[in-house]
């Protein structure tokens, strides 16, 4: 083709393009007269267009991910540095490419860091890297990786090691393979290996699970002794450079991950072995509930986390209560902010988690704590109830344990349950309730709903639950006639629980948002189809369906639907980052979309930047916000709240029916 | 193993790139190579971390990790883009013909199991078969092949693109389209 003729054919393929689907071939027709082979050209393309779908969108750098990691095993594989054969390749982290090699002069198997060349240009720095490396490895410790060789061959810079047979904690995080009796192994030697390195003066600067590895045998070693120093060394020096200060992103981005640094290092102020403490803490709060401390869909706002807000709490579970409640309390003192508060060793540290370890253990040659030591800490997350939003799903089998769990879970993170607790009970129906008896009925069960959804306890104001209420009172009004009552609503939702519990578990999203999002959706009606896309348990645009694999003629079938919700949550949560702790956001983005709930967040971060993260900061501000937050979704959280609530305590309603959440079995998980 | 890269060199490289040196696209390829795969890796680790990764970000953060957060020359950063897509590209395109070599007992030598699993028979040929319309769409609409290599290969968003190529956003879009038609048909013409 010459480009004269393509400038033709495109003229004529954008304006068809423009064109509204059923004017196109009319406008080529029309265009093109006299002409059969330029008709022909642009009728191929606008067909080529429309069959395109999504060829080309995924980029070759994300389809093709594997074949530059393979290619990069071809190149070194069978290669010499120095007297080391390489002999496969480990793994990868953010210092370089890790290999196993044959040590020729000692036969032995080592693991060979290459380190890539622009950390370790300059000769004094690598020098003192090596003199902490070595220093630590000379400490000789069960719980430190060895240091066989920190060298250079052919402009090539390695450090050999031991070769450790197992697994980084990141990959048993992964797996959910770890118990708690295991984890707590695994945190013990960890603050062992650190105290030994303390004690000579050696702070680490970088744990995190990528760091540590667990031998078959179980013995746990600390990787990577004295690497961030040299990458905030040449960090430092390449911003000296060119007189440029360097981020603290830029630090996380070459350290490879930002969550697990303290905020001092945040700051770039002088670190000590309080630092260690600090990541350790997160480490113990990640494996414990299933998710970071602190997160944020970019590194600058991972690092607001860090430096300002405090974690939601690990929820309680009823067999291990105790334990973690102690847990708890570990954790929130290694994560002090402020260094002072925090243990002022990995020593002190350790004798406490050694003291829950050692109740464990204890515990779980009783029955009643036979659970809490063997079962994976992810399995017993789902069986005793301790939930989180990115965290494992609602265990509903358990309901009637769980009234214990929840009383705890109140008493150790809820201030406002207390007082709650010591007033007069209530009435058993919400019709016997007098107004102020039902505003606490409807805090009481807010709080009950949203531990349910892993939520951070807030204490809600009077125009916030009387906004629940409302709709609480709307659903609980006589019907109108023909319309169907209360009761032959909430039965419509349980043949459908076990799909839902299956695929928001898959995607663990609490499984409480799956069950009442199609009340508010739909009210389970039957699914009919409209001009914009179909009513059904879960809606979409088609636009949107389509995206998520449901085509527009199966709008309908709940079997695809249900995924494809999950699957749509799942991503809100990611987009929204840090805010993605807060359920209520989370169902605020399934009215509204991420984008839309951040640019409010960030509205209010602008006005008063210590307002809490959740929908009813939102609510309270609505009138900053626009038209149609005020009038479709300020109400859309609530109306989720009051499904639930009624869902949660049918009695109360005069429903002929256990609680939905209960429904939910356990082979259903 | 690779040059020191101090934002200066890295300048340098990219400045030298852009006056048509061959040797600079040398110098700059482990540089860039040694990134992408940094790339390649977090996007294995991805489904176990359970994050979702934008190429664009992964990409500027090669960038920034190279030549320095806020580098002052901002055209620098296009340029990185620019040999990036092209680098990806060849380092596909190259694996995906010794695929085909291999396929065809080109040289009687095996393929390796890694090297099967990290591309498929159909892949290389599609890759193959990419390559070759680019090749042919840029003799008549250089420009288009350039949105096609920047964005496909590159990893970068439509806003990116166009500040790569300095046109409008507006611009790029339609140039997407039509080039995605022609490659599409392309493409399919040759199976």
């Amino acid at each position: 083709m010459t480009p004269e003729r393509w400038q033709r054919v495109e003229e004529i393929l954008q304006a068809a393009l423009d064109c509204p689907v059923p004017q196109r071939s009319e406008l080529l027709a029309q265009v093109c007269a006299g002409d059969a082979e330029l008709h022909r050209e642009t009728t191929l393309l606008l067909e080529a267009h429309d069959g395109a779908g999504e060829f080309l969108e995924q980029s070759a750098l994300e389809l093709d991910a594997d074949v530059l990691i393979c290619d990069a095993n071809e190149r070194l594989t069978g290669s010499r540095i120095g007297h080391y054969e390489i002999v496969e390749r480990l793994g990868s982290g953010g210092m370089g490419e890790v290999f196993l090699a044959r040590d020729e002069r000692l036969e032995r198997l080592v693991a060979l860091k290459i380190l890539p060349s622009y950390f370790v240009s300059d000769a004094e720095r690598m020098r003192r890297f090596q003199t902490e490396a070595r220093a630590a490895s000379a400490l000789n410790h069960a719980n430190i990786l060895t240091v066989y060789e920190v060298g250079e061959s052919e402009d090539t810079h390695f450090i050999a090691t031991e070769y450790i047979d197992g697994q980084t904690i990141r990959e048993l995080i992964g797996n959910d393979k770890l118990t708690l009796g295991e984890t707590l192994d695994i945190i013990s030697q960890l603050l062992n290996g650190l105290s030994a390195a303390h004690a000579a003066g050696i702070v680490h600067r970088d744990v995190k699970p990528d760091n540590i590895m667990r031998r078959k045998d179980g013995t746990a070693k600390i990787l990577d002794f004295g690497i961030a120093k040299l990458v905030e060394d040449s960090a430092s020096e390449l911003s000296t450079l060119t007189s440029r200060t360097t981020s603290r992103t830029e630090l996380g981005a070459v350290l490879g991950t930002i969550g697990y640094i303290s905020p001092e290092q945040a700051r770039g102020l002088a670190v000590d072995e309080r630092t260690d403490v600090w990541s350790v803490g997160v480490l113990l709060y990640e494996i414990l509930a299933g998710r970071r401390p602190f997160s944020g869909a970019t590194n600058a706002d991972t690092i607001v986390s860090i430096l300002e807000r405090t974690p939601a709490p690990i929820f309680a579970s009823e067999v291990r209560v105790r334990a973690l409640a102690k847990l708890q309390q570990i954790v929130s003192k290694a994560l002090s902010k402020d260094v002072g508060r925090r243990y002022q060793s990995a020593a002190d540290m350790l004798a406490d988690v050694a003291e829950v370890k050692r109740e464990v253990a204890a515990g779980s040659n009783r029955s009643r704590y036979g659970v809490a030591a063997e079962t994976p800490v992810a399995d017993a997350r789902e069986l005793t109830g301790r939930i989180s939003p990115l965290g494992s799903a609602f265990p509903i089998a358990v309901i009637a344990l769980l009234a214990i769990c929840i009383t705890a879970g109140v008493i150790l993170y809820r201030r406002n349950a207390r007082q709650l607790a010591v007033e007069a009970p209530l009435p058993t129906t919400y019709a016997q309730m007098n107004d102020a008896q039902r505003l606490r009925f409807i805090s009481e069960q807010e709080q009950h709903v949203a531990s349910m959804m892993g939520e951070r306890p807030v204490k809600l104001n009077d125009e916030a639950l009387r906004a629940i209420k409302t709709v609480v009172e709307g659903y609980v009004a006589p019907p109108k006639p023909n319309a169907p009552t209360l009761n032959e609503i909430y039965s419509r939702a349980p043949p459908y629980i076990p799909l839902i519990a299956k695929e928001f578990n898959a995607r663990r999203i609490p499984i409480i948002v799956g069950i009442y999002l199609p009340m508010i959706e739909s009210a389970y009606t039957p699914c009919y189809e409209n001009e914009a896309g179909a009513k059904g348990l879960f809606q979409f645009m088609p636009s949107t369906a389509e995206h998520y694999g449901v085509a527009r003629a199966d709008m309908c079938d709940v079997n695809k639907m249900a995924p494809a919700a999950a699957h749509y949550i799942a991503d809100r949560m990611a987009e929204l980052g840090d805010d993605s702790q807060s359920m209520t956001l989370v169902l605020l983005s399934y009215n509204r979309g991420a984008n839309s709930v951040l640019d409010s967040l960030r509205m209010l971060r602008e006005t008063d930047a210590n307002y809490e993260r959740n929908f009813w900061t939102l609510f309270a501000n609505r009138d900053k916000l626009d038209h149609s937050f005020r009038n479709e979704s300020a109400y859309y959280v609530p109306a989720f709240f009051a499904a639930a609530i009624i869902g949660e305590n049918p009695k109360a309603f005069g429903l002929n029916m256990p609680p939905l959440s209960s429904q939910v079995r356990n082979g259903e998980r | 193993m690779m040059a020191v890269a101090t934002e200066s060199e890295l300048t340098n490289l990219l400045d030298d790139w852009k006056h048509g040196d061959p040797s600079a696209l040398e110098k700059l390829t482990p540089l860039i190579y040694d990134e992408l795969r940094r790339i390649a890796h977090r996007y294995a680790r991805r489904e176990r971390n359970g994050h979702t990764l934008q190429t664009t970000a992964l990409i500027n953060e090669a960038y920034v990790r190279l030549a320095g957060n806020d580098s002052p020359d901002w055209q620098n950063r296009q340029h990185f883009f620019a040999v990036t897509a092209q680098v990806m590209r060849h380092i596909l395109i190259d694996h995906a013909r010794r695929r085909r070599a291999l396929k065809h007992g080109g040289d009687g030598q095996q393929v390796s199991l890694s090297e099967a699993e990290a591309m498929s028979n159909e892949r290389a040929a599609e890759l193959i078969a990419l390559d070759d319309a680019l090749e042919e769409l840029a003799t008549f609409d250089s420009r288009k092949s350039r949105v096609v290599q920047l964005r496909y290969f590159g990893g970068l968003s439509l806003e990116e693109t166009a500040a790569a190529l300095d046109v409008s956003l507006m611009t790029v879009r339609r140039d997407w389209r039509a080039a995605k038609a022609w490659l599409y048909k392309a493409v399919n013409r040759e199976w």
